[in-house]
C-alpha cells in the first residue's frame, strides 16, 4: 500500500472528502463504489432541489400560492432525476476508478481522468460514436481539472497548514476526541 | 466543543463551514475553468465574435462557475 499522503489527492473523491475518507483508499473496497454513488445522489438531489425551487418560482404564474406550488413541483420531478444522473454518473467513475487502481496497480490523477473520459464515453454510448468521442473530451477534460485544482489545493493547504509542531508534545489523540457526525467512514 | 478538531494525521483540520466555503471556491475555479474552454466553443458555434463573444463567454463562466461551485459545496457539506 502507498503513503497516506499519496492517497489524499486520488480523485475526485479525494477532491471532495479531502482528508477525511481517504484513510484506506488503498484498499479501495467495493464499498466506497456504493459510499460514491450515494454521495452523488444526495448532492445531485439537494443542488437539484435548490436550483429547480429557484426555477420553479420563477416559471410559476403570478401569484405566491401559484409560485410555491410550481416551485414544489419542479422540485419533485426534477430534483430526484438530476441526483440519478449524478448517481449513475459518481457510480459509474467510482467503479472504473477503482478498477483502473486494481489494474494498473497505481494511484495517480491519470486514474480518474481516465475513469472520467470512460464513463462519459460509456454513458453516451447509445447516443453514436460521435457523441460518445465528445462526452468523452468532455469528461476527461472536466476530471483534469477537478484533478489539478486538487493538487494545487493540497500544494497550497500542505504548505499553509504544516503539520504542526504545536501538537508534537500532545499525546496521541485519543480514538476522536471530538466525535462528530462524519467519522463513521474511518471504520470501513 | 472546539471547532478545530485533531485530525488523524496530527494536523489542525478546517472546520465544517470552513471546508464547504473551500468547497465552494474550488468548485468556482474548477467551473470557471471549464465555463471558458466549452463557453468559448459553443459561443463560436453560434457564431459570436468580438467584444459579444467576451460577454457571452463571461457569462457562460459565471454560470457554469456558480453551479460547480454550489454543487462542491453541498458535496463538502453531506460529507463533515
Amino acid at each position: 500500500c502507498q503513503s497516506r499522503e499519496h492517497c489524499d489527492k486520488a480523485g475526485v473523491s479525494g477532491l471532495i472528502y479531502q482528508g477525511t475518507s481517504t484513510n484506506d483508499c488503498c484498499s479501495c473496497s467495493p464499498w466506497r463504489i456504493v459510499d460514491d454513488c450515494g454521495g452523488a445522489f444526495t448532492m445531485g438531489a439537494i443542488g437539484g432541489g435548490i436550483f429547480q425551487a429557484v426555477k420553479g418560482f420563477r416559471n410559476a404564474p403570478a401569484g405566491m400560492s401559484h409560485r410555491m406550488k410550481g416551485s414544489m413541483t419542479a422540485i419533485k420531478t426534477r430534483a430526484p432525476q438530476l441526483g440519478g444522473s449524478f448517481a449513475v454518473w459518481g457510480g459509474l467513475f467510482s467503479m472504473i476508478d477503482c478498477g483502473l487502481v486494481k489494474v494498473r496497480g497505481k494511484e495517480d490523477p491519470w486514474n480518474s481522468i481516465t475513469s472520467g473520459a470512460m464513463t462519459g464515453a460509456i454513458l453516451a454510448a447509445r447516443n453514436g460514436p460521435v457523441a460518445m468521442v465528445g462526452s468523452a473530451a468532455m469528461g476527461g477534460i472536466l476530471l483534469a481539472l477537478i484533478e489539478g485544482a486538487g493538487i494545487l489545493l493540497t500544494r497550497f493547504a500542505s504548505s499553509q497548514f504544516p503539520t504542526g509542531p504545536q501538537f508534537a508534545e500532545e499525546p496521541a489523540p485519543a480514538p476522536m476526541p471530538t466525535p462528530s457526525f462524519g467519522d463513521y467512514r474511518q471504520y470501513q | 466543543m472546539m471547532p478545530v478538531a485533531v485530525g488523524p494525521y496530527g494536523q489542525t483540520q478546517p472546520s465544517c463551514f470552513d471546508r464547504v466555503k473551500m468547497g465552494f471556491m474550488m468548485g468556482f475555479a474548477v467551473g470557471m475553468a471549464a465555463g471558458a474552454m466549452f463557453g468559448t466553443f459553443s459561443c463560436l458555434r453560434i457564431g459570436m465574435r468580438g467584444r459579444e463573444l467576451m460577454g457571452g463567454v463571461g457569462k457562460t463562466m459565471m454560470q457554469s462557475g456558480g453551479t460547480f461551485g454550489t454543487f462542491m459545496a453541498i458535496g463538502m457539506g453531506i460529507r463533515c
